[in-house]
Parts: structure tokens; sequence; C-alpha cells
């Protein structure tokens, strides 16, 4: 190989690699700059976020966590029932980061996620086995309960060889939608 | 022109062979995954660190289990599957803390953590080299998943390499579903009742 | 440079970087484990044999057993055996950094853990010994001090020629087996 055709060919293969870079790094700015808008769902309607298949229902605020046990000291929880159905091959635990409260509540804990049917902190929820559960969030005294709640649902993907280990697992992802609410309030609660 | 083809020839042979290693790698998971044992309902399956034997199965639809005075219905939208069986620990004291019901479709279906407190059940005693003890399972279950499945217990679930007992549960018929199972507290070497209706 | 020329040189570099692989390779891997194997070097290996009632030198201090109980255990077919030992405090900066590890073990290799609480056994027939604290409390202590300790294991009746070990981290890989 002459020295002119060396020279041509890391020429080529300079101006390929620089242009390819040039073009993931205007791909990824302009991702950043145009985020994908979350899409919104109505209540009641099923997505699909990868390892589950939510489906929120309704919101309610009131004094009685879904136990039907009322804390010594009053409290108000604000509570959004929802259904899932685990997608993945082994029983998992509804996450806390599945549903989250738009815009952020500061100092919001945790919500308990609670099965419906009996009242019980909701454990591993199985494939094939979709519950219904209420998701409780005991909500900071210092402000009044919500009249509408705006939640975004995370999601995950199934990646079969991870990146660090090659190991298969499921990784968060951004919220893939969005649900607007309205909680029908304490007094509604008690009237019933 | 021979030269050309026998190159391209080359690039296009390696590629294939890249390709073929990259699909049959085993996956990491796979690769430190544990090691089974296997073994059939009804007969004592020994590992290296410890053995353990299914004795009964039951099936119900509701479980009564009462502590502290109080009995409690644990609903489930599958089935309870409860499991009494007896396990020691072969050379150093060690605790069982994992298992899990493999049903025929492949799901791995995790142990109920609705009543972990209940005294036999798995994890809430130590094994003593030597001592076999009675331990309890429980797990919810689809009822497609019941007959056909396998047993899979370890000393914990993260361990890279070490032993799993693969019991085969060749005695699981879905007709042997019962409407309620109740568990109560027994004494200090039988530690729960169990009365089917 | 005629071509010929720059190929050999091209070839012999090839088939040194080759060549290299096959030591840089162990090398790496030895490495790696390196950390692995240093933890084996400290795992439990020469064993200092103790008659019972008799004092020895480990760790910064003199131990010495002073009781191996057999009591009913709570199970049957069980016994409780419960340890009670001390150490006399030499040099307590070498005692104090220290996790201690203690185990029953028999002839067939078989090794007990000790229990966490002790049992009413102990507690019916020997109270003193049930408010001995476990081994590994090495605080603040001056020469002279004694620590009494002790530990109830659950065996099967029919364990035979138990003995305990107690294994310090400062010390390893030499431990005390009380006979």
């Amino acid at each position: 190989m002459t020295v002119r055709q060396r020279l041509l060919a890391i020429l080529i293969t300079g101006i390929g690699g620089t242009a390819a870079a040039a073009a993931s790094f205007a791909m990824a700015v302009y991702d950043a700059a145009n985020p994908e808008g979350v899409a919104l769902v109505a209540a009641g309607e099923p997505v699909d976020t990868g390892r589950w298949i939510v489906t929120v229902r309704k919101a309610r605020a009131g004094p009685t966590p879904p136990t039907g046990i009322e804390p010594l000291e009053p409290k108000t929880f604000v509570m959004v029932e929802f259904d899932a159905d685990n997608r993945s091959a082994e029983t998992s635990n509804v996450l806390t980061r599945l549903l989250a409260i738009d815009p952020p509540v500061p100092n919001l804990p945790d919500p308990i996620v609670y099965l419906t049917r009996d009242g019980w902190v909701a454990g591993g929820i199985s494939p094939g086995m979709p519950e219904r559960m209420i998701a409780a969030w005991e909500w900071p005294p210092a402000l009044p309960p919500p009249r509408t709640l705006r939640l975004l649902i995370g999601s995950q993907i199934y990646k079969r060889r991870d990146n660090l280990y090659g190991a298969s697992g499921w990784f968060d992802r951004d919220p893939v939608a969005a649900v607007e609410l309205s909680v029908s309030p304490a007094a509604a609660e008690m009237a019933q | 022109m021979i030269g050309a083809i026998k190159g391209l020839a080359g690039v296009l042979l390696a590629a294939a062979m890249l390709y073929g290693m990259q699909r049959t790698t085993p996956l990491y998971s796979d690769i430190i995954s544990p090691v089974p044992v296997a073994g059939r309902q009804g007969e004592r399956v020994d590992t290296s660190a410890f053995a353990i034997g299914v004795a009964d199965v039951h099936l119900a639809r509701e479980v009564m289990a009462s502590s502290f005075g109080r009995t409690r219905t644990y609903t489930t939208s599958g089935v309870w599957v409860i499991i009494e069986a007896a396990a020691a620990a072969k050379q150093e004291s060690l605790s069982l803390t994992s298992a899990k019901w493999l049903g025929p479709n492949g799901v791995r279906h995790a142990l109920s953590q609705r009543f972990s407190a209940m005294s036999g059940m798995l994890g809430s005693e130590r094994l003593e080299p030597g001592i076999p003890r009675p331990m309890l399972m429980a797990f919810e279950v689809p009822e497609s998943q019941l007959s056909g499945a396998t047993l899979l217990i370890a000393r914990s679930a993260l361990t890279p390499l070490a032993e799993e007992a693969w019991i085969e549960m060749t005695d699981v018929r879905a007709q042997d579903i019962r409407p309620a199972v109740t568990l109560g507290r027994g004494n200090r070497s039988q530690p729960w009742t169990l009365e089917a209706e | 440079m005629t071509a010929t020329a720059a190929n050999t040189g091209e070839r012999r570099r090839y088939w040194f970087s080759i060549a290299a692989l096959a030591v840089v390779l162990p090398a790496a891997i030895l490495v790696h484990t390196g950390d692995t194997i240093r933890e084996r070097l400290r795992d439990m290996r020469n064993p200092i044999a103790v008659e019972s009632g008799t004092l020895q030198r480990y760790a910064g201090a003199d131990w010495r057993l002073t009781g191996l109980a057999r009591l009913p255990g709570s199970l049957p077919d069980t016994t409780v055996v419960l340890a009670e030992f001390e150490a006399t405090v030499d040099d307590p900066k070498q005692l104090a950094e220290n996790r201690c590890q203690v185990a029953l073990t028999d002839d067939w290799g078989r090794r007990w853990e000790p229990a966490f609480l002790p049992g009413s056994a102990v507690r019916k027939a020997k109270p003193a010994a049930a408010d001995k604290p476990h081994c590994g409390l090495f605080e603040e202590l001056s020469p002279g001090d004694t620590v009494m300790m002790a530990e109830s294991f659950v065996v099967p009746e029919d364990a035979e020629s138990l003995a305990l070990s107690v294994s310090l981290s400062g010390a390893l890989p030499a431990y005390l087996l009380f006979r």
C-alpha cells in the first residue's frame, strides 16, 4: 500500500466517523429540545408500561385508609384505585414509582399500596393474576387535599443483556402516559 | 477480481461467525444461575448444604390464619398452595430464604409474604446440622399453574452457583382445591396446626 | 525500506503480540482475583488446641474455657450446649478492633453457630451464664480486665466430641479450639 492510499483511507474513515458522531449528537440535542409529550389517557383506559398493564380507575381523599382502620390522630389520605397486570415472568412488587403525582408535591412520602379485595398491604403481584389495588398517599397536613390529580405512569423495559454485565433484567424508563382524575372529597365518602 | 471476491467472502464469513457467537453466548444471568438438584414430591432431596422433603400440599381458595387470638381471612385471586415440608442443614447452620413455584408456563411465583409472621414459615428459623425441622410455605398461584409445577428452594435467591433443590410436584391436582384451610399456632416441635375444610 | 522488510517487521510484531497474550491474560486474571486469594489466606486454618481450663494467649488476651455444659433441649432429640469462656486482657488495642466468630464443631466437620438468645434451659440451669454477653464486645478495656462470655448452641443429642472454636478477625488464620 502506498503512502497516498493510506492517507486516503485515514481521511475517509475520519470524515465518516465525524459525520456519524455529529449526526448522533444532533439527534440527541433535537430530542432534548423537543421532548415527546406523554399521552393523556382517560381513567379506566389500560396503559402498557412494558412490565405492567396499568389501568388507573378513580381517586378519592378521606380520613380512612384502605385497611378501614382510622389512625389515632386524624390524617388525610389521597387514594388512587388502579388495576395492574404483571407481564413479566416473575412475581414483582408494584413499584411505588409506577404512579407519580405531577407536578410533584414537596415532602410527600411514597404511597403504600393495598389490595382492594381484602384491604391488606399488597405484596408481590404474580403474572397471570391481575389485581385491583389502591395506592394511598398520606397527604401533608399543611396542604389542602387536591380537587384534581394528575398522575404520570412510569414504564420499564426488558433488556436481554444489560450494558454492564450482560444480564437480563427490567430497567426504568420515562413515563409513558398521564392520567387526570377528579378527587372525590372526604365529605362524599363520609356520607356513604 | 478474484482477490476482491475472496476479501468479500472473508468479511461475510467473519460477520456470520460473530453473529453466531453473539446469539449463542449464554446470558450472564444463566452463567451465574443456581445449580439445580432434581427431586420429586414426597422424597428427600439432598443438596450439599441442606436436605429437604415435601410432605403435604394443600390447595385452598381462602386461608384463615390465627395469630394473637385473632383469626384473619386471606383471599387470593388464584389458588392458595400451602406446602408442609421438613428440612435440615447438613454441615453448617444456615437459613433457607428463597422458595419459588415454577409453573408449567415458566413463570416463577414468589413465596407469599402475606403471613410471613406465621411461625414455621420458610426463613423464620435457622436450621442446625442434624436437626430436621418442619417448614411451611405458601404461594398464590393461578389455577392453570397448579399441575406440572416445580418447587425451587435455595438458601438465597442471589448467591451465584449455589445449589437449588428443584422438586417436581407430581401430585397436585386442581380438583383437590378446598374452600378454606385454617392455620393455627402450634408448639415448639410442630410450629403450626393445619385444618382443611 | 523495501516492502518485504516492512512485512517482516509487521509479522514479527504480530507474532510477538500473540505470544504476549499467553502471559498477559493469566496475569490479568491473577490481579483480578487477588482479593479473593487474600481472603482465602485469611480463612481459619491454624487451630490452636487448648485443653479445658488452661490459659492460651491469643489476639492480645489470655483465653480460657470455663465450662462446656450439656443442658436438655426444648426440641426432641436435641441438646443445648452452653459454652462459657473468658479472656483476660493484656493488650486492649490489639483486642479492640476484632470481629469475633464462635462455633461448635464435631469430628464429622459439622459446624453449629451460636443461638442469638439463650434458651429457657440455660435461663433455668445457669441464670448467671444467660446474662453473660456474646463474644465480640471488646471496647473500652484496660489491661488486666477479664471479659466473661457465654454462647449457647442447639445440637442433636447424639453429637459427640464437640469442640468450641473462637476466632478473632485480626488474628486469623490462627484460631482457638477448646476441647
